[in-house]
């Protein structure tokens, strides 16, 4: 009841905008509808483009917003209907798959802003074909493992490189008495798909083959080793005592105070929930690869994007595509992300402010980052619940195996 | 107690061998320790003093091959043979680059490319002193190696002038080289220069570690002391071990110099893995003895408690012995054993036999000793808590309560004592019970017993009181009007008076003395029963007789009932059943008021045996009554009811008492129910032997035929029709006179004469006297016309007799009363020579009277002399023999024999007299005269010979009645004998 109120609200909201943005008689301009989620239209760099784009073309947009969580079945909705907008907003994660993407949307590789498109960018937004499916136009962010390089340097030690050099590492701080590793267990769901990205980013066919159903996470030891690890880790004390407990919002406090050394987290998180006040601050902070004993020298993962895709329906495609051109243009990308924190998506991206973290580890990032596969591509990959089968593991109420069988079932009941 | 202190002995040796034991161990373990640490430290240092020397020879082996292939490299004439000379020796010894040194500091691989070792200060070394060097790099790829460098003659390889070479490996290969297995892979082992940065590490193929002293200084507990000496050394190239903890974990730190540069060998290794081996060993030793004294500990426990177990099985056993046997042996007594533990909070113990005694199961008893409350008669039977907590350690308490048995509901006593007593240092209470049942009812009895006593002798004092008045009462009479008669001789209606006076004085104190001499028979269990045929009719008649004046006297109505047909022919003591009823009857006389009531009430109760019969008498008056509390002791001797009204009446208080104890005697019961001021009622049953039936009833059925019954009472007509009916006599009733009279004319004119008639005295209109007389004026046959009356006739009986009455018969009727009555009527009609009733049967007779008190003989002489009769004085029974024997036959007409005589006795003297050849010896009929009437004194003088018997003192009507009859009987046994008497 409460989802069709607000799905009534959003058309009545998206109908006083249309008529708002009609052009009018006196104007040749046309109207483009653009449909995503609430929140995301309202960042500052899309409502920038947005005014950039009316202002300079005079054409109109016409913004349909969903609330976050009614958005996936009302675009789906509306996507069947002959008023399917003429672009779409959405991340390239497994719930676009269901919008049917090869024959909705249109292909961009010809376009000729893919050019200035970083290597990440595109790779996250271009398909398994290979087609480029939309404009990437979004901050981003570096997610990897942030650590206290104050701390390391003070105790003689420097970050790992590999798997065994982290396993040293997370050693010698424990034995210093500090928590190497800041584990948000309670809430938080996000670590474990770090390991995963590069098991089928690096190896699509094996990603392939667990979205039919050939082979489950139990059929790839690297899954179960990941397993194994964090068990592991937990078991010698590396996430500390109350890792079960420590939430979202413990995070900031155990960096901050230096009781926790590393998290495995992404870069914009310090200039958003990373509290000012503590012992240590952000310039003590540098950023090395996660190491969960997936891949030997350890990953990063590339930022969500959202982007903007043509759809084949579209009423006024040429001009649809315009406008990602038009969002393409230096002049305006910058515009809109003058003073935003984000990894650059464009080669010409130079008004955001990207941390030093990642500026630091830069050499490391472009050698190890992996774009986010594991939650985007495989097919009924929930976070929270690789994270609940974690925890029942943790508190010893399950095995590694059974982690992994329960975590294959719940993909499948998922999926 | 001994037991104990054995126990506690024993506890305090295992204790001492316990304690030295394990003192012994931890100085085993200590000592143990000591030396492991210190064999641990040596094995160490002998480990990595070997890994040291091989790394070293390592590196001198490199720095050798180096200065070998520079050689060999100088001597090539082409520059290109050197790659591949290069890359067979990296083939063979495993490096990963080779590099040209120039004195420029630059470097340059065999294929020619530029490449960029660092090495710092160690260039100066390599090439300003020669030296050969190794250093660590961190190659672009992010990788570490190792350079070894040696100084070579300067030299070009493709153009490059070069003045060292180098091979590096990557740290990892080394690392595996350095690698020490001997620690479980625990340990950690660097190549670190003095400064502490960190050349290369084992640790698992990596290294995070820049500064390991940094790392030790921030992650260990090293003092700084220690810290400060450790760098000395590293600078001093000296070795070196420490120990300390990182987060408590305790680690042994070897320091060895390399032996070039400034690097040395340090190994960290956790202590636990120094010393696994050896404490592999104390452990193994440690389990061993802690297994043998666990054995030995285990094994002492068994014994122990094997030893604890027998004893105590033994102990218990004694114990289930005991209280075995104890049970058992409670079990025959009557006392019951309790053993409480802390008041009545716990049980220990209860004999089992409370159930057989108390009727409580023994273990519902032991769960809660409350339960005996159960068994409470009175408040209680436990002694309260309150008194059990103030009984004294060591004392005891002793009360008595009545328990009731469960089942049974028996009462008996117990005396319950009660003693405090600290067992084990536990307070203990021990009850025993105590069945005092018999011993108190034998003090009861005593008590009873004392009192009876008390009360007899109180009695009997009472009674010598009583007697003394009373004796001394009539005795002073007698004195008294003795003594007036002698003075006032002279005055005939004095001593007429005065005589009439001491007679009955002497009368009373008779009575007195015989009542006296009765009880003292009946107390000594002397009394015997006089058994004989006896006519019932014939004793309620004599009864009647006796009894009807005194009621008269008081106007009394003194009515005699038959109920049924009770047998009339008995066996029995007469005497006994008349002095009982006698004694009854005079007591209701005596204690009911003028106008009273007497009923005297006799009936045949049902008999199982057939030759006896079981009658009841009840004696009924509504007299004074008798008190409750009196009537249990009514029976009692000398008892008498003290109040205003019995008072005034003369008594010994042995009346009551000699009938009941001549009841006992009879076998009958007697009991009473009275109210005070309404009346009492005296109930005797008693069986009695049937007699034979005489032929008096036979004889009278062939006599009379008819009888014609008149009286106002129909209950009486049909009554007396029923009793003459079973004797074949046709009985005709009427209830009046005048019928009577009318019926009697009748059958005589229509010629069925009745053959007797039966006239009541007191009927309404006709009385029996006008009826008799109206019947004789219509009737001129002589028909025996008989009175049946309840009242003393004496005073009618000329009126009647003139009237035409024959006889006169007391009510109740009887029919062997009616048989005896008329039989002399008919004998003498059968005779025709009717004896005159006036005639004196002792006119004329000569008694031999046998007395030796002179007083008494001259008392009888006279009294016969009054008679009309004499009589000879023998002063004992041998003169008494003699004056027979020598007399004429016919000269005594009877002898007075009295039977305590001296010479010779009355019994003796009668035996003779009986066994002599007297002519009449047999015939003639001798009377005891004595002063004692009992039974058996007339059994002794019948037995002796004698006809009759006599009491003293001498009552001349009795002499007059007996010798009546035994002179009759004699006529009757010897006719031919004329008496001297004859009639008047």
């Amino acid at each position: 009841m409460k989802g069709k109120l607000i799905w009534l609200l959003s058309a009545v909201t998206a109908a006083s905008c249309l008529t708002a943005c009609v052009p009018s008689s006196e104007t040749n301009g046309i109207t483009l509808t653009l449909m995503g989620k609430k929140s995301d239209l309202n960042k500052s760099y899309m409502t920038s483009i947005f005014e950039q784009y009316e202002t300079e073309t005079g054409n109109k947009l016409n913004i349909i917003a969903y609330e976050d969580a009614e958005f996936e079945s009302a675009a789906m909705e509306q996507m069947e209907t002959k008023n399917a907008p003429d672009i779409l907003l959405h991340f390239h994660n497994a719930d676009l798959a269901q919008f049917d993407v090869e024959n909705r949307f249109v292909a961009l590789n010809d376009q000729s802003w893919t050019a200035d498109l970083t290597d990440s960018a595109r790779a996250y937004c271009t398909d398994k074909d290979g087609d480029l499916l939309g404009l990437p136009f979004w901050e981003s962010s570096v997610s990897g493992c942030y650590y206290n390089k104050t701390i390391l340097d003070d105790l003689g030690l420097r970050p790992a490189t590999a798997q065994a050099e982290f396993d040293v590492l997370c050693e010698a701080l424990s034995e210093t008495g500090y928590t190497p590793i800041c584990w948000p267990a309670n809430g938080c769901s996000w670590m474990m798909q770090f390991g995963l990205d590069p098991l089928f980013a690096d190896d699509p066919a094996r990603l392939e083959q667990l979205n039919s159903g050939a082979i489950n996470y139990a059929d790839i030891p690297e899954v179960t080793g990941m397993v194994q690890w964090v068990s592991d880790a937990a078991s010698k004390g590396w996430f500390g005592q109350n890792y079960l407990m420590t939430g979202w919002d413990d995070i900031s406090p155990a960096l901050a105070s230096g009781d926790a050394v590393m998290t495995f987290i992404w870069d914009t998180w310090f200039y958003t929930d990373f509290e000012k006040d503590g012992t240590y601050t952000i310039d003590d902070f540098a950023l090395m690869p996660v190491f969960l004993n997936t891949v030997d020298s350890g990953t990063y993962e590339g930022g969500n994007l959202n982007m903007m895709m043509v759809t084949k329906s579209s009423k006024h495609p040429k001009e649809a595509l315009d406008f990602l051109a038009f969002c393409a243009t230096p002049e305006h990308y910058n515009a809109a992300f003058a003073g935003v924190s984000t990894m650059s998506c464009f080669r010409g991206q130079t008004t955001n402010i990207q941390s030093k973290m990642v500026t630091d580890a830069s050499a490391s990032i472009a050698a190890n980052e992996r774009v986010s596969t594991a939650s985007s591509q495989i097919i009924g990959y929930s976070a929270e619940d690789v994270a609940e089968s974690f925890n029942e593991m943790f508190r010893g109420n399950i095995t590694v195996a059974e982690c992994v069988a329960e975590m294959d079932a719940k993909r499948h009941a998922a999926s | 107690m001994k037991n104990w202190a054995g126990k506690l002995l024993l506890s305090c040796l295992m204790c001492a061998i316990g304690i030295a034991a394990v003192l012994t161990g931890i100085v085993y373990f200590n000592y143990m320790s000591e030396q492991i640490n210190q064999d641990s430290t040596v094995h160490l240092e002998e480990i990595y003093g070997q890994v040291n020397r091989s790394f070293g020879a390592f590196v001198e082996e490199n720095w050798g091959l180096l200065d070998s292939w520079g050689e060999n490299i100088s001597m090539m004439q082409e520059d290109d043979s050197v790659p591949a000379y290069i890359s067979e020796k990296k083939e063979t010894w495993g490096f990963s680059d080779f590099y040209f040194l120039s004195s420029e500091m630059d470097c340059m691989t065999p294929d020619g490319a530029q490449s960029s070792i660092v090495m710092d200060s160690d260039w100066d070394r390599l090439l300003t002193e020669r030296q050969p060097v190794m250093a660590g790099e961190r190659l672009p790829d992010g990788k570490d190696v190792t350079v070894f460098a040696v100084p070579v003659a300067h030299r070009e390889y493709q153009g490059f002038g070069y003045d060292a070479i180098a091979v590096s490996y990557t740290n990892a290969d080394l690392a595996a080289s350095l690698d020490v297995t001997a620690f479980s892979g625990k340990s950690r082992c660097f190549v670190i220069h003095e400064d502490g940065s960190v050349l290369l590490s084992t640790q698992n193929g990596g290294n995070v570690f820049d500064n390991y002293l940094t790392y030790l200084d921030a992650a260990s507990d090293l003092e700084e002391e220690q810290f400060s000496q450790m760098k000395r050394d590293w600078h001093e190239g000296t070795s070196g071990l420490i120990r300390c903890h990182f987060q408590s974990v305790s680690y042994c730190i070897l320091y060895q110099p390399l032996g070039y540069q400034d690097y040395i060998m340090l190994c960290i290794v956790p202590q636990s893995a120094v010393s696994a081996g050896f404490l592999s060993v104390q452990k193994t030793t440690a389990n061993v003895l802690l297994v043998v004294f666990l054995a030995v500990g285990i094994s002492a426990l068994a014994l122990f408690l094997i030893r604890s177990s027998s004893q105590s099985r033994r102990s218990r056993l004694e114990l289930q012995y005991r209280e075995r046997m104890f049970d058992v042996l409670s079990g025959s007594v009557d006392d019951i054993f309790i053993m409480l533990g802390d008041a009545y909070r716990s049980v220990d113990y209860v004999s089992p036999n409370i159930e057989r005694l108390l009727g409580i199961p023994v273990e519902e008893a032991r769960r809660d000793i409350r339960v005996m409350e159960k068994c409470a008669v009175g408040d209680n039977v436990l002694i309260p808590k309150e008194e059990l907590d103030a009984i004294p350690l060591h004392g005891s308490s002793v009360h008595e309560y009545e328990y009731m048995h469960q089942h049974t509901g028996e009462r008996r006593w117990y005396r319950m004592t009660v003693y405090h007593m600290q067992i084990q240092e536990m307070t203990k209470y021990i009850i025993v019970l105590s069945d005092r049942t018999q011993e108190r009812q034998m003090n009861q009895k005593l008590q009873e017993a004392l009192t009876a006593a008390r009360s007899a002798n109180e009695a009997k004092s009472n009674f010598l009181s009583n007697m003394s008045h009373d004796i001394r009462t009539p005795m002073n009479a007698i004195v008294g009007f003795s003594v007036l008669l002698e003075k006032d001789a002279d005055k005939p209606d004095k001593v007429r008076e005065y005589t009439r006076k001491i007679t009955a004085s002497s009368h009373h104190l008779l009575s007195l003395i015989n009542d006296v001499l009765d009880m003292s028979k009946i107390e000594s269990g002397k009394t015997s029963l006089n058994v004989e045929p006896f006519c019932l009719p014939e004793l309620l008649e004599e009864l009647h007789i006796i009894l009807l004046p005194q009621a008269k006297a008081k106007h009394q109505d003194l009515r005699i009932h038959v109920q049924g047909a009770p047998p009339e022919q008995l066996v029995g003591d007469k005497l006994r059943l008349n002095q009982i009823l006698l004694n009854l009857l005079s007591n209701a006389i005596k204690y009911t008021p003028e106008d009273g009531h007497i009923d005297f009430l006799i009936s045949e109760l049902s008999q199982k045996t057939p030759q006896y019969a079981r009658l009841r008498f009840v004696v009924k008056d509504d007299g004074i009554g008798i008190s409750e509390e009196f009537q249990k002791h009514i029976f009692s001797p000398f008892s008498r009811e003290i109040n205003s009204v019995t008072n005034k009446i003369q008594g010994t208080g042995l009346g009551m008492a000699i009938t009941k104890n001549l009841v006992d005697l009879m076998g009958g019961i007697i009991r009473v129910e009275s109210e005070p001021g309404k009346g009492s009622t005296f109930t005797v049953e008693m069986s009695f032997l049937l007699a034979e039936q005489d032929d008096t009833e036979q004889w009278f059925r062939q006599k009379i035929h008819r009888v014609l019954v008149a009286d106002d009472e129909k209950d009486i007509c049909t009554d007396i029709q029923r009793l003459l009916g079973e004797a074949g006599v046709e009985v005709v009733y009427e209830t009046d006179g005048a019928a009577a009279v009318e019926t009697a004319v009748h059958a005589h004119e229509t010629g069925a004469d009745f053959d007797v008639i039966l006239l009541d005295w007191k009927m309404p209109g006709l009385d029996g006297v006008q009826t008799a007389r109206s019947i004789r004026e219509q009737i001129k046959r002589h028909v025996p016309i008989l009175v049946l009356t309840s009242h003393d006739w004496s005073d009618i009986e000329d009126e009647a007799r003139r009237a035409g009455i024959n006889a006169f018969l007391s009510k109740p009727f009887f029919a062997s009363s009616f048989w005896l009555t008329l039989k002399p009527m008919f004998e003498a009609e059968e005779t025709a020579a009717p004896e005159s009733p006036e005639e004196n049967i002792m006119q004329g007779k000569l008694f031999l009277v046998a007395e030796d008190n002179e007083l008494n003989a001259e008392i009888l002489t006279e009294m016969l002399h009054i008679e009309g009769a004499e009589c000879e004085v023998a002063v004992n029974g041998q003169e008494a023999v003699e004056r027979f024997l020598h007399a004429e036959p016919g000269h005594f007409d009877m002898i007075l024999m009295d039977v305590q005589m001296p010479v010779m006795n009355g019994y003796d003297a009668t035996r003779q007299i009986r066994s002599s050849s007297h002519p009449e010896a047999r015939t003639i009929p001798i009377a005891a005269m004595t002063a004692n009437t009992f039974a058996e004194d007339v059994r002794n003088a019948i037995d002796a010979g004698m006809d009759g018997h006599l009491a003293k003192p001498i009552d001349m009507a009795a002499v007059r009645e007996l010798t009546a009859k035994l002179l009759r009987r004699q006529g009757a046994e010897t006719p031919a004998q004329d008496n001297k008497g004859g009639s008047p």
